[in-house]
This record gives structure tokens, C-alpha cells and sequence, in this order.
């Protein structure tokens, strides 16, 4: 303990906490746990209309966890206030597949907060 | 003998190629020229491209050792595809999340292979620190209970060490850079609620002995070489005794800072430092 007491007082770590939060609320998120045979069109269709939002990625099911398969999205809001009915409305929402089993979803904010940019980026590679 | 053959998958020529390249040649002396011949397919083909991210993210098909090699390259290829680099770590995160959720012990290696790849990506300068603390956290606190009984009911049952080791090798991997400034004192508070992790598992044991000597070892390992000087904590009930300190000395800063705030977060009985952020 005595390590850990003796560094300077913690005010200046929350206070930087503080300031991370502030400046930079978090706007992706993370929608979990879809079922695994879900295509992105259908998951546009069954989520649409989706909010003032600037990027948006559909990944597929990774079958090479066995058991634990499901499709996930991420979208960055453009609108901090939509990022909270958009949970409201999904969080908890069953997804059902084309065989009638029940997907329970999770939105999150995406640990990740980088967006990166889309493929057709300015920089080409010259290779 | 007479055992069926199994069937061998045959792979298109490219898909051989490009696991030849990450899986069997990388290594410290041709990352380089490995870069190179990555960065000649078609990137634009969606199909190549889609498959070029699969290979470098499943590092589990890796010598473990080579695994910061794959670190390297992804550094390398994001100054021309900065989407591979938010796509790889995305899945890098889900798929540590999916190991404690499904918390299944064929994952293990899996898993470390992961927490080994993020860490090299720390290094890297990939990922930032916060985003290291958050994974750190989250093994210890995601779905943790710090109960013996209710323990046993939990995604983290008392006589599963996996999670310890996950943070050992994410520490091992890049702890040694959080040495100065905020990182320096992150870390110093992490070490606090993970010795408090690692010390309610050990309680839970009927003996010191019974518990596993080579996890133990592991961890107070970890913990020396990063912090040679810090007391390490004797059983679990100290650890709560130093949590608790410095939760409470954090509320009387956030008191004193924001006192508007706290009272939000008295009604809704909120605690410091959650895991992953869920909304």
C-alpha cells in the first residue's frame, strides 16, 4: 500500500478522466450477438430507419469460435441524444433467424472508439 | 491403420499464398518484405481484402513468439488501409468478450493468442493506453462475482485461472510502458483491484498449498517486475481494505469537483472503475 499512497494525490487521474469524457463522449456502438446467418441487408431492414449516423460496418459470423457465433454491427451517430434511443430500442431486442431461434442483441458503445477511414480513403497505395 | 481420411480442405492458390505469408514465413528478419507482398494484392478487391484481414487477425495460427511480427505488419499496412486497423481491432475485442462470455477452456489458448496480439499492438501504437485499462478491467470485473458462494454460478468460476493469465500476458506484453505519467498511475490503481481479483481467488482455496503454485508465481512475477518496490497485498480482506481507500478517497475529489454530479450517481448507486463500458 505504502507504493500506492505515496504517489501524488489522485485528483490529477480523475481529472483526466474527467476531461477525456467530456471532450470526447463516445458515439460508436456496438450492436452484439445477432444471429449468425444474418445478412447485412437484412439487419438494415430490420433496424432502419437508423439515425444521423456517419459510418456503419456489418461484420459477419466467424465460424472458427464453434459455438459462439453471431454477426455484429457498428455504426458512429452523428447526434450523441440518438445513440440513446437507438439503445433503448435495441438493447435486449430479439433478432429472430430464418430457423426461428431467438437472438437476444447488446448495444454498447464499441470499446474501440476509432472509426477509420472507409477503403476508398484518400491515400492510394503506391506500392 | 485403417483411419478414414479426412477430408483436406483445398484452398485457392491466393488464399495458400497469403498463409503462407503471415502463418509459416514471418519472422523477425523479412517483416519488411512480407509488408511489401501485402500491400501488392488487390486491396480493392473486397474478397481479397476481407480474407487478408481474417489471416491477420486469427493470430492463434501463429508461433506464439511471432505473433508481434503480425503487430509490425498491421502497423505497417494501416499508413495505406487505416480501415484494417479498425476492423482488426475490433475483432480483437469482440473476441476477448466472447472468451469470457462463453468461458469455454478449449478457447484458452485462443484467448491468450488475443490478449498477446492487442499488447503487441500497444506497442505498436495501435491502440492507446485507455483502451489496454479498459481490457484490464474488464478481466477482472466482467461477470466477476466476489462471492465464494454465488462465484460458482459466475462466467469466472473461482477454480478458473485463465482470466489471471490473461492479464499476466497483457501485462507482460506491454506494462512495462506504463511507467511515467497518467499510464504510471493507472497502472498503480489497476495493481490494487487486480491483487484484489487474484486474492479472492486464492480465498477461495481450502489452504495456500492447494492453490496452483505455478499461477501464483505467475502473477506476483508479473507484479515485481513491473513495480519491484510496491508492498504486494497478503490476503483478500487487505485488498478490500485498499480498495476501498482509494474509492473513498476518489468520491471525496469528485464531492469537492462535481458536486452535482455525485448526486446523480448517489441515485442511481453507481461504483468506480466498471469494465467495458456498456451504455
Amino acid at each position: 500500500m505504502t507504493a500506492i499512497s505515496s504517489k501524488p494525490p489522485d485528483s490529477e487521474k480523475k481529472r483526466e478522466k474527467e476531461k477525456k469524457e467530456k471532450n470526447v463522449a463516445p458515439t460508436k456502438i456496438v450492436v452484439r450477438r445477432l444471429p449468425p446467418s444474418m445478412t447485412e441487408e437484412e439487419f438494415l431492414n430490420q433496424v432502419s430507419p437508423i439515425p444521423d449516423h456517419d459510418y456503419i460496418r456489418f461484420v459477419k459470423a466467424d465460424y472458427s469460435l464453434g459455438q459462439d457465433v453471431f454477426c455484429r454491427a457498428y455504426i458512429n451517430f452523428v447526434h450523441q441524444e440518438d445513440i440513446f434511443i437507438f439503445q433503448e430500442q435495441f438493447d435486449g431486442y430479439v433478432f429472430v433467424d430464418t430457423k426461428g431461434n431467438e437472438y437476444i442483441a447488446i448495444v454498447e458503445f464499441a470499446p474501440n472508439q476509432k472509426v477509420g477511414m472507409q477503403k476508398d480513403g484518400k491515400r492510394k497505395d503506391p506500392k | 491403420p485403417d483411419t478414414p481420411q479426412e477430408a483436406k480442405r483445398e484452398r485457392p492458390p491466393l488464399h495458400q499464398y497469403i498463409r503462407k505469408l503471415i502463418y509459416a514465413d514471418l519472422n523477425k528478419t523479412n517483416t519488411e518484405k512480407i509488408l511489401r507482398q501485402i500491400r501488392k494484392f488487390n486491396w480493392d478487391d473486397p474478397e481479397v481484402a476481407a480474407y487478408n484481414v481474417k489471416c491477420l487477425k486469427n493470430v492463434w495460427n501463429l508461433k506464439y513468439f511471432n505473433i508481434r511480427y503480425v503487430a509490425s505488419l498491421l502497423a505497417g499496412l494501416v499508413q495505406y488501409h487505416d480501415w484494417v486497423g479498425t476492423e482488426i481491432i475490433d475483432s480483437v475485442l469482440e473476441d476477448i468478450r466472447l472468451g469470457m462470455e462463453g468461458n469455454n477452456p478449449k478457447h484458452n489458448q485462443r484467448r491468450t493468442a488475443m490478449v498477446k496480439f492487442l499488447g503487441e499492438m500497444y506497442n505498436y501504437r495501435l491502440v492507446d493506453s485507455a483502451l489496454i485499462f479498459k481490457v484490464l478491467y474488464s478481466l477482472i470485473t466482467f461477470g466477476v462475482m466476489m462471492d465464494p458462494e454465488m462465484a460458482w454460478n459466475s462466467l469466472d468460476h473461482p477454480d478458473q485461472m485463465v482470466r489471471l493469465r490473461l492479464v499476466c500476458v497483457l501485462l507482460d506484453t506491454c506494462g512495462q510502458y506504463f511507467s511515467s505519467g497518467s499510464s504510471k498511475k493507472k497502472l498503480d490503481y489497476f495493481f490494487l483491484y487486480f491483487q484484489r481479483y487474484y486474492l479472492f481467488k486464492k480465498s477461495c482455496f481450502a489452504s495456500e498449498e492447494s492453490f496452483p503454485l505455478g499461477i501464483s508465481s505467475m502473477v506476483l512475477e508479473t507484479l515485481s517486475i513491473l513495480r519491484p518496490k510496491m508492498q504486494i497485498l497478503e490476503d483478500f480482506e487487505a485488498a478490500c481494505k485498499g480498495v476501498l481507500k482509494i474509492e473513498e478517497e476518489f468520491i471525496a475529489i469528485l464531492r469537492e469537483k462535481m458536486p452535482e454530479f455525485m448526486q446523480v450517481v448517489a441515485q442511481e448507486g453507481e461504483t468506480d472503475e466498471a469494465g467495458l463500458g456498456t451504455i
